[in-house]
């Protein structure tokens, strides 16, 4: 493919002499009387259009179907030819549209038959088409400004349709030669300037177009070379509505189309609104859609050769329309249409029907065999596209599922987490530019990709690898500190959900730890809560460097969070509990029971993981009493192992983990002020919060997900 | 993509080949000594792809039909050496591929992407192996989410893809060297059952992630390189079988109209407030061109006879249902004279007015006084249009209705 293709660039030159005025010969009947009130009336004389009106009116047709398809990087350049040439659009893409284009024609209005043929001649459009191609449309310079040194890749071809009436062949051999020598003489001036560009390739289509019933005295001739810039064609057509045919069979050469009709389509009739008949409807769009006919071999649905009458259409049926959208599965590519006869009732009806947000599915007429659904109609923001889906034997049939691969036996994802996760992270247009700090422009998916960075900096992907995902204690804080910057307030609900944790702790609240791959009990109650405090620490610690508000959610955290030696002591008061911390136990099971956890079977889950990363040895899962498993790799270093737990019997590998942990987090903040001053190791802090914390009603544990 | 083999049973492939010191080898030992070792690769690493196998002579045969089971694909057979001289000849028909005429059939190139490979036989095993590299290569990668990653091999392979072969004539690859953007190669060397046993407990970001796709029923937008994006979802089959699949879209800066620039997507934090609604009932999605297409914005074509004549008649009722439906009448009366100034197609302005004329003669005694009135104002008006003089005929002018008061015993009739 390429951008800079003839097509990128064409020049509409219409004659707009004086015997343009003259009638095409072909009349319109535009006085249909109805029915019931003909009596005694005689209808209008029919009228004809003139060969200007006919010559107008398909080359608008030709700009309707292209700038259909292509509404971006072709572009059209309309100039009219009398006395002098009348340029009546640019190329930039503001006046790309028919609106324009029709504004300007009727400002030059129809050609004057009393004009002085003298003074007229077509000659002056087809040198202003030379001296238009030259000029560098705004998709050619932003190419060349984007490529630097390598500018000179960016072509300059183009096309110049010229339509008139000529005298004679060697009058259209004279039109040949001026164009020739015009782009031999304008590719001199661009060499030597800086905002024109030499014309490489210029395909010339003289149109010679006649009244109905005379004699042509001109004959057609193809594509030939005339020099290795300039090639030329001649058509001699007849006006009227077979210089509107040629004009579709050209569009359809020069963007590589191809057609589509659409039957079977059920309508109400206008008259009887209670039957309805079957239509067809006929679209042109890129030929790429009809790729997979010529892979399936069905040639003769496929169009033909390339260089074969462009009259051929595909015919696919009308399916009812279904609202699957399974079938986007297969889509293979999108195609923007344009409908043959824009204005007819069944045309209108099938693109209103899409526009308000219907699809429709065709399928490929057979005789026999199953129904082969190979493509779908459906619009996006008012433009209606031709989906292509896969309809022969695809290459993803029977894939494998996913559960047979890697990861496909875990069971407790957390799914519903991560699919909130994914909805926070949404993307939407920013089309207005804006800017950093610093000036430089801000590339929205940029941020969106810093976010997802954040987000992500501590998120346990199992539910048994986490314990403050599962709670809604947490909720407040979690959300909150993944932001890059926070508010005074944000800083105070972390605060008060860290008091509410401390809260928790002190009535001994169960927690929602998993107890998956636990042989008993699972840990006991401090212990849990150990492990959610390291957890929340990770947390928290992984956001410290975002802003200095999140550095005073840490130092709160680390103020809070129960203290080894405080654990040792309540440890030993524990024991002396052991029936109460029981029926506790059975409280816990009960609870995580009334939750509705995600996933039922998590419990079969993970009996040994391979590898373990450093979040998850935060939070194992075993209880001092458990074995070891067996693939277990040493994670830690055993010549770090602090000196604390020493004499108390069997050490999980948690407590010296998370020991090792503390140890080293304690090395790098400044101890805490009231820890220094405190009173066997106790200290009232933030009393003010606590009080208000106190009218609460703390919430423990996560009470319901969805 | 699928793979078609063909190979070569004619006589000349039971020619020997010289090996030295060993026992004598026919050429199609070696073809299939060859194909054996590529279905065999194909086998375990690219496990997904169809494989067919032709053979040919003077006639052809398909000896198994598309499958993925390699072990009934190792059977005999073999390919050639020899190209054919002269006219017909492979060397010939592509050398003329641009000069062929209508009744020469030659089928190459295919009209349809695809990749032609021709292995002629030489040192089979060395072009077995250079095969393998070129084309049947297990494409690994990384998937990335922020910190969250995962090793994903992606079948099937994504080919290079040449935007524009002639401002940039290098395809575009995507991106092999696993910095943030996407996707990243990894040494992922661990095979065996015991691995998958092991692997597949242990879990990875990419279950998770389809998991979320398919419950939320959402798509995830993947970067593949610099301008080049594709798209994550749930693919189920009719078995209920589902996997992550992954669709490419174009390279370039705005793959999808819809969706706009790819890199003005940003996330929905940075909007002022959430573009989905509150109730997730809103979409930004999708984006409107500035322009509407012909078929949104009823522009008038009177190419066929039929399409000038609905537009008349369209006039004509809306004419004879007059004062009500004034606005319409003068809205479709407009519309037809803009067309008609554009396509400079002044008699059709003159005909409508005498129809108008004619029309206003034929109102019935019951008709409002109001109809003849709009009547008689609209024919001079399009009268006045067909002269084509500039003061009557500006394009963005538009017949006004007539001012008129019958209300009450008004004398300021005009």
């Amino acid at each position: 493919m390429k951008i800079f293709s003839e097509s990128h660039k064409t020049v509409f030159v219409v004659d707009h002499c004086p015997y343009m005025a003259e009638s095409c010969r072909q009349h319109v009947e535009f006085d249909m009387l109805v029915k019931n009130r003909t009596q005694g009336i005689i209808p209008l004389a029919p009228i004809s259009k003139s060969l200007w009106t006919c010559s107008v009116e398909s080359s608008m047709e030709y700009c309707r179907i292209m700038y259909d398809i292509f509404p971006f990087k072709k572009l059209v350049n309309f100039i009219v030819s009398d006395s002098g040439a009348h340029v009546l659009n640019s190329w930039t893409q503001e006046d790309q549209n028919l609106q324009e284009l029709m504004a300007a024609l009727a400002a030059v209005g129809p050609p004057n038959p009393r004009a002085d043929p003298e003074c007229c001649s077509i000659l002056h459009g087809l040198v202003a088409a030379v001296e238009t191609l030259c000029k560098i449309t705004e998709y050619q310079h932003e190419a060349r400004t984007l490529l630097m040194e390598n500018a000179e890749r960016v072509g300059n071809r183009g096309r110049i349709i010229c339509i008139t009436n000529a005298k004679s062949d060697s009058h259209v051999r004279m039109l040949e030669d001026c164009v020739q020598e015009t782009i031999h003489e304008h590719n001199k001036l661009a060499a030597n300037s800086d905002h024109l560009m030499q014309i490489q390739k210029c395909e010339l289509v003289l149109i010679h177009t006649y009244p109905v019933g005379e004699d042509s005295l001109v004959s057609d001739r193809s594509k030939k070379e005339l020099s290795p810039v300039l090639t030329s064609e001649v058509h001699s057509v007849r006006a009227g509505r077979h210089l509107a045919t040629k004009l579709n069979i050209l569009v359809q050469q020069h963007f590589d189309l191809a057609s589509t009709t659409i039957t079977n389509i059920p309508m109400k009739e206008e008259q009887h609104a209670n039957t309805s008949a079957n239509y067809d409807v006929e679209l042109l769009h890129h030929k790429d859609a009809h790729v997979d006919f010529l892979k399936s071999g069905d040639s003769h649905l496929g169009g033909g050769s390339r260089e074969g009458p462009f009259k051929e259409t595909i015919t696919l049926k009308w399916c009812t329309p279904r609202t699957n959208n399974i079938e986007l599965h297969y889509c293979t590519g999108a195609y923007r249409i344009s409908p043959v006869d824009v204005n007819s009732r069944p045309s209108s009806c099938l693109t209103n029907f899409l526009l308000n947000g219907r699809s429709v599915l065709l399928e490929q007429p057979r005789k026999s065999g199953s129904k082969v659904i190979s493509h779908m109609l459906s619009s996006h923001g008012g433009e209606i596209f031709l989906h292509v889906l896969s309809s022969s034997r695809s290459i993803l049939e029977d894939p494998p599922s996913i559960s047979e691969g890697c990861g496909g036996r875990v069971t407790d994802y957390r799914i519903t987490d991560f699919g909130e996760f994914m909805r926070e992270n949404r993307l939407t247009p920013f089309l207005d530019p804006r800017y950093k700090i610093d000036g430089s422009l801000e590339v929205p998916l940029e941020r969106a990709k810093d976010q997802l960075e954040k987000h992500t900096r501590y998120w346990p992907m199992i539910i048994s690898q986490t314990t403050i995902f599962n709670m809604q204690a947490v909720v407040p804080l979690a959300s909150v500190i993944v932001k890059e910057s926070l508010t005074e307030e944000d800083v105070l609900n972390c605060q008060k959900t860290i008091y509410n944790l401390v809260d928790m702790e002190r009535k001994n609240d169960p927690l929602p730890i998993s107890t998956v791959g636990t042989r008993g009990k699972g840990p006991k109650r401090d212990e849990q809560y150990r492990i959610m405090w390291n957890e929340l620490e990770t947390l928290v610690r992984a956001h410290i460097n975002n802003s200095e508000k999140h550095q005073r959610v840490l130092e709160c955290l680390m103020a809070c969070r129960s203290k080894p030696p405080e654990e040792e002591e309540r440890k030993k008061r524990g024991r002396k509990r052991e029936d109460k911390e029981d029926k506790s136990e059975k409280a816990v099971k009960d609870y995580e029971q009334e939750k509705s956890w995600q996933d039922s079977e998590r419990l079969k889950g993970i009996l040994e993981r391979g590898k373990e990363d450093l979040a998850e040895a935060e939070i194992i899962k075993d209880s001092p009493d458990s074995p070891e498993p067996p693939n277990k790799k040493p994670l830690v270093e055993m010549d770090e192992t602090p000196q604390v737990e020493k004499s108390k019997g069997p050490v999980s590998l948690l407590s010296l983990w998370s020991n090792r942990i503390n140890t080293a987090n304690s090395r790098k903040h400044q101890e805490f002020a009231g820890r220094l001053n405190s009173v066997n190791n106790r200290a009232e802090l933030y009393q003010h919060l606590k009080e208000e914390n106190g009218m609460e009603t703390p919430e423990n544990g996560k009470a319901s997900r969805q | 993509m699928p793979t078609v083999v063909v190979m070569d049973v004619s006589l000349s492939m039971t020619r020997p080949v010289s090996i030295e010191g060993s026992e004598e080898y026919q050429r199609k030992h070696l073809a299939a000594h060859g194909l054996t070792m590529l279905f065999e690769h194909m086998a375990t690493n690219y496990k997904l792809e169809f494989t067919a196998l032709v053979v040919f002579s003077s006639l052809w045969e398909l000896m198994v039909p598309f499958t993925r089971d390699y072990n009934t694909l190792q059977v005999v057979l073999v390919t050639d050496g020899c190209l054919g001289i002269g006219r017909g000849s492979l060397r010939h028909s592509l050398a003329t591929q641009n000069q062929r005429s209508e009744s020469n059939r030659f089928p190459l190139p295919f009209p349809f992407p695809s990749k032609l490979y021709i292995m002629c036989m030489a040192n089979l095993e060395e072009y077995s192996r250079k095969l393998i590299d070129l084309a049947y290569t297990p494409f690994h990668a990384v998937l990335k989410c922020g910190h969250l990653t995962a090793d994903v091999q992606v079948f099937p392979r994504p080919e290079p893809f040449v935007v524009d072969e002639e401002i940039d004539p290098i395809p575009k690859v995507i991106n092999t060297e696993g910095d943030e953007v996407g996707t990243g190669i990894t040494d992922d060397n661990e095979d065996e059952n015991s691995a998958n046993q092991i692997a597949g407990k242990i879990p990875n970001f990419c279950v998770l992630l389809h998991g979320s796709l398919k419950v939320e029923g959402m798509v995830a937008i993947v970067q593949l390189g610099p301008e080049w994006h594709g798209m994550l979802y749930s693919q189920a089959d009719s078995k209920k079988k589902s996997n992550l699949m992954m669709s490419l879209f174009e390279p370039g800066p705005e793959p999808l109209p819809w969706l706009g620039k790819m890199a003005q997507l940003g996330p929905i934090s940075d909007a002022k407030e959430n573009p989905y609604g509150e109730d997730d009932n809103k979409s930004p999605f999708p984006l409107q061109p500035k322009n509407k297409r012909s078929y949104a914005q009823n522009v008038t074509v009177w190419i066929k006879p039929s399409g000038l004549q609905t537009d008349v008649q369209k006039i004509l009722r809306n004419a004879r249902k007059l004062p009500e439906k004034t606005q319409t009448f003068y809205k479709e009366l407009n519309r037809l004279r803009k067309a008609a100034l554009a396509f400079g197609f002044l008699d059709l302005l003159k005909g409508v007015a005498d129809m108008l004329e004619r029309e206003c003669t034929l109102l019935p005694d019951t008709a409002h006084p109001d109809a003849a009135f709009q009547l008689s104002h609209a024919a001079q008006q399009l009268k006045l249009a067909s002269t084509g003089t500039s003061e009557y005929a500006a394009y963005d002018q538009n017949i006004t209705p007539l001012h008129t008061d019958f209300s009450g015993s008004s004398t300021e009739r005009i």
